[in-house]
């Protein structure tokens, strides 16, 4: 018979009070005492073991979740999304991993605007199943990983590949990372008798280098840099007077910190992403989350700010002297346009804001149930830097996930 | 990095024999990881040592009575846990006592007289260390603060630690007797299993001074003995042990020894010592503790928690040389306690 | 805009690490904040995959976070 050592963090009858770890209130045991010296919580902890350094997970782990999303504009009925995922990591001989994921996304609802018009709405229902596979070989202090995910909806078809590796220095303080990737896409909606795109193809192709620092017992940091290229069908087959440029390429800076905050044992992380690109949409992403366990619970509040500049062929409404939108004169004027252009709301500029909120439980050390509840609000008026697009209605969407994780 | 192996080195520190044994595949990272534990145990047994001129509690002893002393968090953190452990046993469990020391000299195996005693009692009074955040002082000239209690045991579970780092998954650290098991044994054939450790009896037969009184499996954590047969003399034919009660200045009779497990060995080894401290109250306060023990009674009778293991027909750590190759050994440095 | 968002970032950041002379030296022993779930990037990988089909269907930007990621029908 194995001695059961149960520690404490994970024990029910040793919930780590707050006042536990006050100067002046004493421990209640011997073995909490213990933990708050400097490093003997690590040995105990649930968590990875290291910090940045790569190592074979130990156990395996599944993670079910299931997704909804619904959106609306006003005055037009709601587009929702069901999505199930699954998602299985599993270590194989000590030196490698595999994982792998699932998704079935059920769409419903009507498609998205042309410049917000109303008539223009048509109910469509789309099922779309999604698939990835990774493979990962880990070494002393680095790792190397191949991908291959493949996506399917009645006129859409993506698959695509990537590589990766990743190696730590000596004091594990720095991971340096380098990946490519490349995907095949397949547009063909004669299915749908629409025959606006036949065959029509795109590829694109991505690097990305990227450098994880840790910078004080409390701090660690990220930064990624992106560079992709691509070329081929980028137009929305579903929209008359849609042509957009046969190639997009777009660069991507990402920086990312998070730092703990010990007064709370909480975790804050902030991130910031600027993205360019070739269509001539520039935007900025930024995101902070508050991570606070309290015993067996995290609550992680967040907050995301998103804006964007439009593309250079995005073509305004006309408006009337009302301001609303006059449609008849608002599709003469892209009807008689040349070159590209486009009257998708997604290329027009716009600022977006997601609150959001993760409440998770575990109910044993190795399972973990959770909930995420996010409200999204984009409209024109939200734009900084810059002024919104005119004559756009804001667009409001919730989006929420239930999940379950067990390892073992 | 292809077939499993077990390492294991050997080295002096803290007056005791020590040994770090990994298991894995990678050599060149199980030796890296090793010399950086024990480089570990030797920093720490020269910033806690009171025999050290140049360490923490050395500056803090030359002080009492003056100045307040500025320590770092690692200071602070083990004199916050000192705190805990006075609190947690009543006051038995007290860092100040190593002036006792003075009055037993178990060379000349001596009994102090009384008056003798009383003068270094005065001494000894945790509530007399005055802390303000990260400052300190002992507020009478001649108080001591003397960190062998646990020094040993911080040491254990610190080079883990450092093991732990480096990616180490499967490895047993002693420190002269102190414990740390960080996973449990990777070799083919033996993965998961717990490492067996032998409980060395508190009165061997002459003729096999090493002999074991149980075996103790561990998987994970920490694993500490006290005894009363580390260091003692018999006068009279009564035995007089190391292990000296703060409030009364003489040693503890109730047990022979007594061995803990706990996450750690920090805690395993605060566990056993208090225990021994409290004598025939110590198994029920271990059971507040919810810690599983292995105690032997004066009368050399062996009680155990209902949550220690029974032990299994695997081979014992000391009594066969164990697979690994032996790495290399260190000379002694510095004694950390009495 | 891009110069003060920028200087923004970097006036939180610098103040947030204002204190310490040895950036980037830690020792293993002081590794045991970071070693904590609520400090990894990426977090649970579900979550970021949902949530990030979102957003790359309701904006123009995707990416960037990692490699390999096929394409939707979203444009």
């Amino acid at each position: 018979m194995r001695l059961q050592l149960k520690t404490p963090v994970m024990n029910k009858k040793y919930k780590m009070k707050q006042s536990d770890r006050g100067h002046n209130a004493p421990a209640t045991s011997v073995v909490l005492a213990s933990l708050l010296l400097p490093g003997l919580a690590a040995l105990s902890a649930f968590a990875p073991l290291s910090a940045v350094a790569e190592s074979a997970p130990e156990k395996t782990t599944i993670a079910i979740k299931y997704g909804s999303y619904s959106d609306s504009q006003p005055g037009l009925d709601r587009v929702k999304v069901k999505a199930p995922f699954i998602y299985v990591q599993a270590p194989i001989a000590g030196e490698w991993s595999v994982e792998g994921s699932w998704v079935g996304d059920s769409v419903s609802g009507a498609s998205p605007r042309l410049w917000t018009d109303r008539s223009s709405a048509s109910n469509m229902s789309d099922y779309r199943k999604a698939a990835d596979v990774k493979v990962t070989r880990y070494f002393a202090r680095a790792a190397v990983s191949a991908s291959l995910s493949y996506s399917d909806e009645h006129d859409y078809t993506s698959r695509a590949f990537g590589l990766d590796a990743r190696w730590s220095t000596e004091d594990n303080n720095r991971t340096w990372t380098v990946g490519y990737g490349a995907s095949f896409d397949k547009i063909d909606n004669t299915y749908s008798g629409v025959n606006t795109a036949i065959d029509q193809r795109k590829r694109t192709k991505e690097v990305m280098v990227g450098v994880t620092q840790v910078l004080t017992p409390t701090d660690i940091a990220q930064f990624n840099l992106t560079r992709s290229v691509g070329s081929g069908y980028y137009n929305d087959p579903y929209k008359s007077f849609d042509q957009r440029p046969n190639q997009r390429n777009n660069w991507i800076a990402l920086a990312r910190w998070n730092h703990h905050v010990e007064s709370f044992d909480a975790s804050i992380h902030s991130s910031y992403r600027y993205y360019t690109d070739t269509f001539g949409v520039k935007s900025h992403t930024l995101g902070v989350e508050w991570v606070q366990p309290k015993g067996q619970w995290t609550f992680t509040p967040g907050l995301r700010y998103y804006t964007q500049s439009a593309a250079s062929f995005y073509v305004d409404p006309v408006l009337d002297a009302q301001g609303q939108i006059d449609s008849l004169n608002s599709l003469i004027k892209i009807a008689l346009l040349g070159g590209d252009k486009s009257a998708d709301q997604r290329l027009s500029a716009f600022g977006a804001v997601t609150v959001s909120m993760k409440v998770s439980y575990a109910l044993q050390p190795n399972t973990v149930v959770d909930v995420k509840y996010e409200r999204y609000r984009q409209t024109s008026g939200l734009r900084i830097g810059g002024s919104g697009s005119p004559g756009l209605d804001p667009f409001n969407a919730t989006f929420m996930q239930v999940g379950l994780t067990h390892r073992f | 990095m292809s077939r499993w192996r077990t390492l294991r080195f050997e080295f002096q520190a803290m007056a005791s024999a020590c040994s770090v044994q990994i298991d894995g595949r990678d050599e060149r990272v199980m030796r890296k990881a090793a010399a950086e534990a024990i480089a570990e145990v030797h920093r720490i047994e020269s910033k806690f040592s009171r025999y050290l001129e140049g360490s923490v509690v050395s500056r803090i002893n030359r002080n009492a009575g003056l100045d307040l002393i500025e320590v770092d968090p690692e200071t602070k953190g083990l004199l916050d846990f000192a705190d805990q452990l006075w609190a947690l046993s009543g006051g038995l469990f007290d860092i100040t006592s190593g002036v006792l020391r003075r009055a037993w000299d178990f060379k000349k195996a001596l009994v102090p007289k009384v008056d003798e005693l009383q003068t270094l009692l005065n001494l000894v009074d945790w509530k007399r260390v005055e802390r303000h955040g990260n400052k300190v002082r002992l507020s009478t000239p001649g108080m001591q603060l003397d960190f062998g209690g646990f020094g040993k045991e911080y040491a254990a579970d610190r080079a883990a630690a450092v093991l732990l780092h480096h990616g180490i998954e499967h490895a047993l650290i002693n420190l002269g007797g102190d414990l740390h098991a960080l996973g449990a044994r990777g070799l083919p054939g033996q993965e998961g299993e717990p490492w067996q450790i032998e409980i060395q009896h508190p009165r061997p037969k002459p003729s096999q001074p090493l002999e074991s009184i149980a075996l103790l499996p561990l998987a994970r954590g920490g694993l500490a003995t006290s005894g009363d047969y580390e260091r003692f003399f018999i006068k009279d034919g009564l035995r007089y042990c190391h292990i000296l009660n703060p409030q009364t200045g003489w040693p503890v009779t109730h047990w022979q020894s007594v061995s803990v497990v706990a996450a750690n060995s920090t805690a395993a080894g605060a566990l056993s010592t208090i225990a021994m401290l409290k004598g025939p109250d110590a198994l029920a306060w271990l059971g507040t503790q919810n810690a599983p023990y292995l105690a032997v009674a004066q009368d050399g009778q062996v009680m155990r928690s209902s949550a220690a293991g029974e032990p299994r027909p695997a081979a014992p750590i000391s009594s066969r040389p164990p697979p690994g190759r032996r790495v290399f050994k260190r000379t002694a440095t510095f004694a950390l306690s009495v | 805009m891009k110069a003060t968002l920028l200087s923004l970032f970097a006036v939180v950041s610098l103040t947030a690490l204002g204190g310490c002379s040895n950036l980037g030296q830690v020792s293993p022993w002081e590794k045991n904040h970071l070693a904590k779930p609520g400090m990894t990037f990426g977090g649970d990988p579900l979550d970021e995959r949902f949530v990030q089909h979102i957003y790359g269907s309701k904006e123009n930007s995707s990416g960037g976070y990692g490699v390999g990621g096929g394409g939707c029908g979203c444009n």
